[in-house]
């Protein structure tokens, strides 16, 4: 059984690794909690690290011994360069309470790349766990801002980015908020639902992983996945309907509108998985394969996991792009809005001083 | 010469004196004994004349008191032991005559007056003076014991004491008795008892079967006898009670009583009584033997429950101590039974158990637990998710 870390930074690493923790009671609803245990499809350790309180409290499926609180006031308030100093004065409270939770065989590190604490733990982190578990492949589900959210964010965004892939971790999943916001409708709702997808996919992946398949693939696959291209993915998923063949089903997947990520994989694709799981009866083992084969002449090599599980077809895709466009639009945007808040911040102190000079060569009265 | 004068006075007084006899102040005595058919004058005025002696009941005499300006008189009898009889003379002159003692042909009387009396003239026949003998008879009876129960014998003493001065002659006894009682050695007839001589005769009184019980009265004794000369005459003693008793019959009789400490016991306490078994007969009660019956729900804890006694005295105890429980709730009944010969008595013991305290609450503690586990257990979680 694979030994699976799961590491939820900031607010909305933590809330996605609430999500996980509530899939993994089933389907429970709120309360299941009360009456059954979680059900990981491996041996799953989570910890959702932050140093917001509140935002740490605001978790409800996640055990409080699994909630780490890094002290500082009330969070960093986006802050990078304080989140980064932050780190480093509890870094040996971070890792010793992942020390606690014994050995690895896969890290996943989730975190936004906007905020504070996340985007400016998430690159130091992944240093660290290198570090410390040289065997485990810690792969980072990175979450892009709503671009409208503001200069700070996509500047955040941008950099964190940067940092996470100079740290070189075995790979970064990307999901964005902007992306996903269309499939659902209030800014809440768009939050949960993006929340909850990223969930199930990962544990999606992860029972994969960990499951005798009547196709394999493993994590030795994932790893050599996540090494292709920039070493920059996302995942697609796709539920059959009653009438869908399964090759239907495997190109669902890798339509955008089942992807975390906008991107085209057919043009941007360089490494993939496949990871299907459906009703016997529903799995051409045959038409797979040769399916996947066609796909790998468009998308590169394709790995693929075929689990024998009741229901309709359900397949998890997985990709590593050899080009990422919007991380381009990302990063310029991201650009205008830095100089645009530098030009902004230098004409304020012109005002400013404009103002303070009325006044240099006076003293007050009184 | 003066001298011979006066020694010739004394002497004719000392005459006179002893010829008129004087009494004390006041009251004149005198005795006199009178003949058949004969008669005194006493102080030339008043006539005594004996009539005649009689003995038909009792020693008697007949006289005809007379007097110079009474010559009709009247005639009295009188009897030995009576009251005086008075008689006044024409002149005024009274006496009282009381007859002291009779002989077959006179009679000596005893005669009192305020006034000084002699006698005057005496006519007074031949009087032979030897005393008659009269016996006199008096009984007294006793019963020993005075209670007694139907078939016992109780003892009758019969005494008869001669107060006469004559030998009781023909003494016949009529016994008095009381109905469905059988005398044994009851003389009908007694040896003569001589004067002052005091006869004991003693017999048996059987008390029948048949004899109702309750406060009997024995009628008298009657004692019927002569004298030598023939007198008849009788005395009876005082009549008897004599209590009647049913019998005893000498049985042993037991009584067996529980003592308990409480009437209102808690299910699974222990429940101590003592049992007792008292003879209240009158005899010795051999192998006793004591049941105890235990209705559903009771065990016995400790002691003995059904012990056996070799005998139990009369009037002594034998008294034992167990120890029961009660398992189940509700009232309970204990039926003790001792038995002796072809008898038996019982005794019944009841109590009510009642559940503990707690354990009319086991229904509901039973219900809460599980509701106070699962509260805890979702405390439990809500703590291990709450932060």
């Amino acid at each position: 059984m694979l030994n699976i870390l799961v590491l939820g930074l900031g607010q909305c690493g933590n809330r996605i690794l609430d999500a996980m923790n509530r899939e993994a009671f089933g389907r429970g609803g709120a309360f299941a909690k009360y009456y059954t245990r979680q059900k990981f499809p491996a041996s799953v350790k989570t910890i959702a690290i932050n140093t917001a309180i509140n935002d740490l409290k605001g978790l409800v499926d996640t055990r409080a011994k699994d909630r780490l609180h890094v002290p500082h006031l009330h969070g960093v308030g986006a802050n990078r360069t304080l989140g980064k100093r932050v780190f480093e004065d509890n870094k040996e409270i971070i890792m010793s309470e992942i020390d606690k939770r014994g050995a690895f065989d896969l890290i996943f590190i989730i975190t936004s790349a906007a905020g504070g604490s996340g985007s400016s733990f998430a690159p130091l982190l992944v240093r660290e766990l290198k570090e410390t578990y040289t065997n485990a492949p810690v792969i980072c589900i990175t979450v892009l801002p709503f671009r409208e959210e503001g200069s700070i964010f996509l500047q955040n965004a941008a950099f964190c980015l940067k940092d996470i892939i100079d740290e070189k971790p075995t790979g970064v999943l990307l999901v964005d908020n902007q992306y996903l916001k269309k499939y659902a409708g209030d800014i809440k709702s768009a939050y949960d639902k993006i929340n909850n997808t990223t969930a199930r996919r990962l544990l999606f992946l992860i029972e994969a992983l960990n499951s005798e398949m009547l196709m394999v693939t493993d994590l030795g696959d994932l790893k050599t996945v996540m090494n292709g291209g920039i070493g920059i993915g996302t995942m697609g998923f796709y539920e059959a309907s009653k009438d869908s063949t399964i090759k239907s089903a495997i190109l669902g997947s890798f339509k955008p509108s089942g992807l975390l990520f906008p991107t085209n994989v057919y043009k941007e694709g360089a490494r993939a998985m496949l990871i299907i799981k459906g009703d016997k009866k529903y799995l051409n083992l045959d038409l797979i394969t040769k399916t996947i084969e066609e796909l790998s002449v468009e998308v590169g090599q394709v790995f693929k996991g075929v689990l024998v599980q009741r229901g309709r077809p359900r397949v998890l895709s997985l990709f590593t792009l050899n080009s990422v466009p919007e991380l381009e639009k990302l990063y310029a945007a991201a650009a205008e809005a830095i100089r645009f808040e530098r030009d902004r911040q230098d004409q304020s102190k012109s005002q400013l001083d404009s103002a303070f000079s009325h006044i240099e060569d006076l003293e007050p009265i009184y | 010469m003066n001298g011979c004068r006066v020694l010739m006075v004394v002497v004719a007084a000392a005459l006179l004196m002893l010829l008129f006899p004087m009494t004390a102040a006041g009251v004149e005595t005198t005795n006199v004994t009178i003949g058949a058919n004969g008669y005194i004058v006493l102080n030339n005025d008043i006539y005594i004349e004996l009539l005649d002696v009689g003995s038909d009941m009792g020693w008697s005499a007949q006289v005809h008191f007379y007097s110079y300006q009474d010559s009709v008189g009247t005639k009295k009898t009188l009897y030995i032991g009576d009251i005086s009889t008075s008689y006044t003379s024409g002149s005024g002159m009274t006496i009282d005559v009381t007859l002291d003692s009779a002989f077959s042909n006179g009679a000596a009387f005893v005669i009192e007056s305020s006034k000084k009396l002699y006698v005057t003239e005496r006519h007074a026949g031949k009087v032979e003076t030897e005393a008659v003998t009269v016996p006199k008879l008096t009984i007294t009876r006793t019963i020993d014991p005075n209670s007694a129960e139907i078939g016992q014998t109780v003892k009758v003493t019969l005494t008869i004491k001669n107060t006469g001065n004559g030998t009781a002659t023909d003494i016949m006894l009529d016994e008095g008795t009381i109905a469905k009682t059988y005398k044994d050695g009851c003389p009908s007839e007694i040896d003569d008892i001589a004067a002052g001589a005091t006869e004991r005769i003693e017999y048996d009184l059987k008390i029948g079967d048949e004899v109702q019980p309750g406060m009997r009265e024995m009628p008298a004794s009657v004692l019927n006898y002569e004298s030598e000369s023939g007198v008849s005459d009788s005395t009876q003693s005082q009549s008897n009670i004599l209590e009647i008793i049913l019998e005893t019959v000498l049985l042993p009789e037991l009584t067996i009583s529980i003592d308990p400490i409480n009437y209102v016991v808690t299910c699974g306490d222990d429940v101590p009584m003592v049992i007792t078994i008292t003879n209240v007969g009158n005899a010795t009660s051999e192998k006793v033997y004591v049941k105890g019956d235990l209705h559903p729900g009771v065990r016995l804890k400790g002691g003995e429950l059904e012990p056996v006694y070799e005998s139990i005295k009369p009037d002594k105890s034998e008294e034992y101590e167990v120890t029961l429980v009660a398992d189940e709730e509700g009232e309970h009944v204990v039926e003790m039974k001792v038995m002796w010969a072809d008898e038996e008595e019982t005794a019944v013991f009841e109590f009510r158990a009642e559940k503990s305290g707690l354990e009319k609450y086991y229904v509901y503690i039973i219900a809460a637990i599980p509701i106070l586990l699962i509260l805890l257990w979702l405390i439990k979680r809500r703590r291990e998710y709450s932060y």
